[in-house]
């Protein structure tokens, strides 16, 4: 019993392992086809072509080439598997010929069955692809101040350029290291070539390819670069004979100051002079007696009368409103004088220059003014004409004094126009960051009664400032505080051209105290009711020659105009 | 433009003759100016056959004759560069006039029937195949006058008739494919002649090796 199930189970082994050999034997197959990739000729001499095996099969699997050959009986097989390396068939001298066709196949064999690639039909001159050219060199060269590169390369290995058999043709192409653009060259049979348009200071990288009549392009041949220099000899001779001229100069210049140091001295750091007080004799002073000394100090000393003062700068503040100008006769009224109110003290804030040039200049606006003159009758019309277009003061007023052909339309919301009109005689005078306008009569010393800051946004002309509207913040208490807007004060509002500042118009309370106050100023305030074409916030015109400020103090004009 | 191009080669060729009575231009200047022209010519029917190539009916491959059926095979030609190189001066030359003048005929009829090739770019084809027949009656013009100055034994012109009759097929297939076959034997062809003229230069030429 034993016996029979050990024989059994022996069976079943063996039938295990018959089932195993089969399983494995049928995963074995003949091979796969192989495919021909294709076939290369270098110099038309010699060619090699190249195949895929399939699978093998799972066995050991040999490939083998077979071909016919026009004129050529017979099926042969390859000549060299080796010299190609793997899956390849080179064909040597001996065996290649032109102008004949080939018919390739590739058979591949193991122990189960052959399978055979498609036909490879080619002819030589068909395949011809030559290697690359070899041994490029480049070289920088110049003549006569031009850089150019010389390139030069061999012809590629193996291939003969003596019997005419071939006929090489080149390209290059060119880079300069920054771009990614080549710039391409045919060289023709030669193998070297000039390439002259060539920038200094750069890395140039070039390549070279060939063919071989009308073949195939070979592969470019690999990288070669040089860098172009910077023109250092150029500029370093440049500079050296810029500094050597400009020594020269500069040493005979050396020359002479050292020779005549003393009146460099003198000129440049001149001796300042000693306190010197009219009428205070020093040797006086030495001896020391103190009243002699006191007396000496306040007699002599003179100060600047106040009539005097005023004398030099009675001038008119011209209150005008636009139909002042329709007037002619009012024109003639405006003979151009200024009038500084009396009470007024030009003083301005520290960093602005003394009140004596503003008063100089004030005199330099009143001969401007007679000399414009002549355009006010001109531009009467004009002003007519263009009234409508006008904001009542300024335009005319522009019109009067300075001969613009374009009317500058002027409304609260736009300062920047009469800045533009006073921009003709756009002198920085100082920059003032205020401007602090007093008020004081009688001739008094300075007596601040009310400081009213405006910021001033720019300074036109010498004598101008164009105050920015709207409050301070840092002073907008105080200004707060002056809603009632006193009087004799209009602020004003705009500032333009030379000598007009434009006054905004006040209250009627304001109107009524300007008329009371000033016969002189009936016209403006007549205006101010009668013009039609007022729009906006009512404004006064007033041209006077003022330092902008806040407030301007209307004064009555002597009755000179 | 034909015609222009008729007088534009005679022209051609009596400034040859006058060079030629003249004697003063060398033979490897003619040569130049020929194998220049032979390179213009292969580089035409290498285009014209890609062309053709790109509208090939795949059964054609298959049914393609044998390019030992073009009519120029029967004459005998070097097949490799050793072969070639031993070849006289005056027999390149002969074989070169032979192989231009046996496809007179064949480009006539090429052109004849490239009307009704049913090819897409078809127009563009018969420009390319009236610049062929130029290109090669001018070359024939100035190869004549280069074997005059070589000798007699570079005046034998082997015949090599063209015996494909006046059309190149009834249907469509066969017109592609007798076109294509012709195109490609013209190819070979022109490429042998181009070769030839080419070692004739470079041998004419000792002095010059930039001419090789």
């Amino acid at each position: 019993m034993t016996v029979c199930t050990r024989m059994r189970g022996h069976l079943g082994l063996a039938l295990l392992l018959l089932l195993s050999a089969a399983v494995e034997s049928n995963s074995m197959s003949p091979p796969g086809k192989p495919v021909l990739l294709g076939c290369r000729s270098p110099e038309k001499e010699t060619f090699t072509c190249w195949w895929e095996p399939g699978s093998d099969g799972g066995l050991k699997t040999t490939h083998r080439l077979f071909y016919e050959r026009e004129r050529l009986e017979g099926k042969h097989e390859c000549p060299d598997y080796r010299s190609a390396g793997r899956n390849s068939c080179f064909f040597d001298r001996d065996h290649t010929s032109i102008w004949v066709d080939y018919h390739l196949t590739v058979v591949a064999s193991n122990e189960l069955g052959n399978t055979t690639s498609d036909i490879f039909k080619m002819d030589v001159m068909e395949i011809v692809k030559p290697n690359t050219p070899e041994n490029v060199t480049l070289l920088v060269m110049k003549r006569e101040d031009n850089l150019y590169l010389h390139v030069r390369w061999e012809p590629p290995y193996n291939t003969d350029t003596k019997s005419g058999w071939v006929t090489i043709k080149y390209e290059l192409r060119v880079k300069q290291e920054k771009s990614n653009e080549w710039k391409e060259y045919t060289s023709g049979t030669e193998t070297h070539i000039n390439l002259y348009n060539i920038n200094p200071g750069t890395l140039y990288a070039v390549q070279v390819r060939c063919r071989l009549d009308h073949g195939s392009w070979s592969e470019w041949s690999n990288s070669t670069s040089v860098n172009t220099p910077d023109y250092p000899h150029n500029e370093k001779l440049f500079w050296i004979l810029v500094s050597m001229l400009s020594a020269v100069p500069f040493i005979t210049a050396m020359c002479i100051l050292v020779m005549k140091r003393k009146n460099v001295k003198q000129y440049l750091l001149p001796p300042v002079p000693g306190p010197k007080i009219r009428g205070v004799d020093v040797q006086l002073l030495k001896r020391g007696r103190s009243e002699d000394v006191i007396n000496a100090l306040i007699i002599n000393q003179s100060f600047p009368p106040m009539v005097a003062w005023k004398d030099q700068i009675e001038e008119y503040l011209i209150v005008s409103d636009d139909g002042l100008l329709l007037d002619p006769s009012s024109s003639q009224k405006r003979k151009k004088s200024l009038i500084i109110p009396a009470g007024f003290h030009l003083d301005l804030g520290i960093q602005c220059k003394e009140p004596t040039p503003v008063q100089r200049d004030l005199q330099k606006a009143e001969e401007r003014k007679n000399e414009m003159d002549n355009f006010v009758k001109a531009n009467t019309s004009l002003t007519e004409g263009n009234l409508s277009d006008m904001e009542p003061p300024q335009p005319p007023t522009q019109k009067q004094l300075f001969p613009i052909a374009s009317f500058v339309k002027t409304t609260d919301q736009s300062p920047s126009k009469h800045n533009s009109a006073a921009e003709n005689t756009v002198k920085p005078l100082a920059n003032c960051g205020y401007v602090d306008i007093q008020r004081h009569e009688n001739a008094k010393e300075v007596d601040v009664i009310e400081v009213d800051y405006s910021r001033v946004k720019e300074v036109s002309g010498d004598n101008i400032l164009i105050l920015q509207r709207g409050n301070i913040p840092g002073y907008m208490d105080i200004q707060r505080q002056k809603e009632n807007i006193p009087e004799d004060y209009s602020r004003v509002k705009e500032v333009d051209g030379d000598n007009k500042v434009l006054l905004q118009r006040q209250n009627a309370s304001t109107d009524s105290s300007c008329r009371e106050k000033g016969n002189h100023y009936t016209d403006c305030t007549n205006q101010k009711l009668r013009n039609p074409h007022v729009t906006g916030p009512s404004k006064v015109g007033v041209c006077t020659e003022l330092i902008g400020s806040g407030y301007v103090d209307t004064i009555p004009a002597p009755p000179l105009m | 433009m034909a015609h222009r191009r008729t007088s534009g080669s005679k022209l051609l060729m009596t400034v040859l003759y006058m060079v030629a009575s003249c004697s003063a231009v060398p033979i490897s200047d003619l040569l130049d100016r020929a194998s220049q022209g032979s390179d213009k010519l292969h580089s035409l029917s290498t285009t014209l056959t890609q062309v053709l190539d790109s509208h090939f009916p795949p059964i054609g491959r298959v049914i393609t004759p044998r390019p030992s059926t073009c009519h120029t095979s029967s004459l005998h030609t070097p097949n490799d560069k050793a072969q070639a190189l031993q070849v006289s001066e005056s027999d390149l030359l002969s074989l070169a006039r032979s192989l231009l003048a046996a496809w007179v005929d064949p480009l006539v009829v090429l052109s004849a029937t490239v009307n009704t090739l049913p090819h897409p770019a078809q127009s563009s084809i018969s420009n390319k195949i009236q610049e062929l027949q130029q290109h090669s009656k001018s070359l024939g013009d100035g190869l004549d006058i280069i074997s005059g100055k070589m000798g007699p034994a570079a005046q034998a012109i082997s015949t090599l008739p063209y015996r494909g009759g006046n059309d190149i097929g009834q249907d469509k297939i066969s017109k592609l494919i007798n076109f294509h076959f012709l195109m490609s034997c013209f190819r070979r062809d022109s490429h042998k002649i181009d070769i030839f003229l080419k070692v004739l230069r470079c041998r004419a030429a000792k002095m010059q090796p930039e001419m090789c």
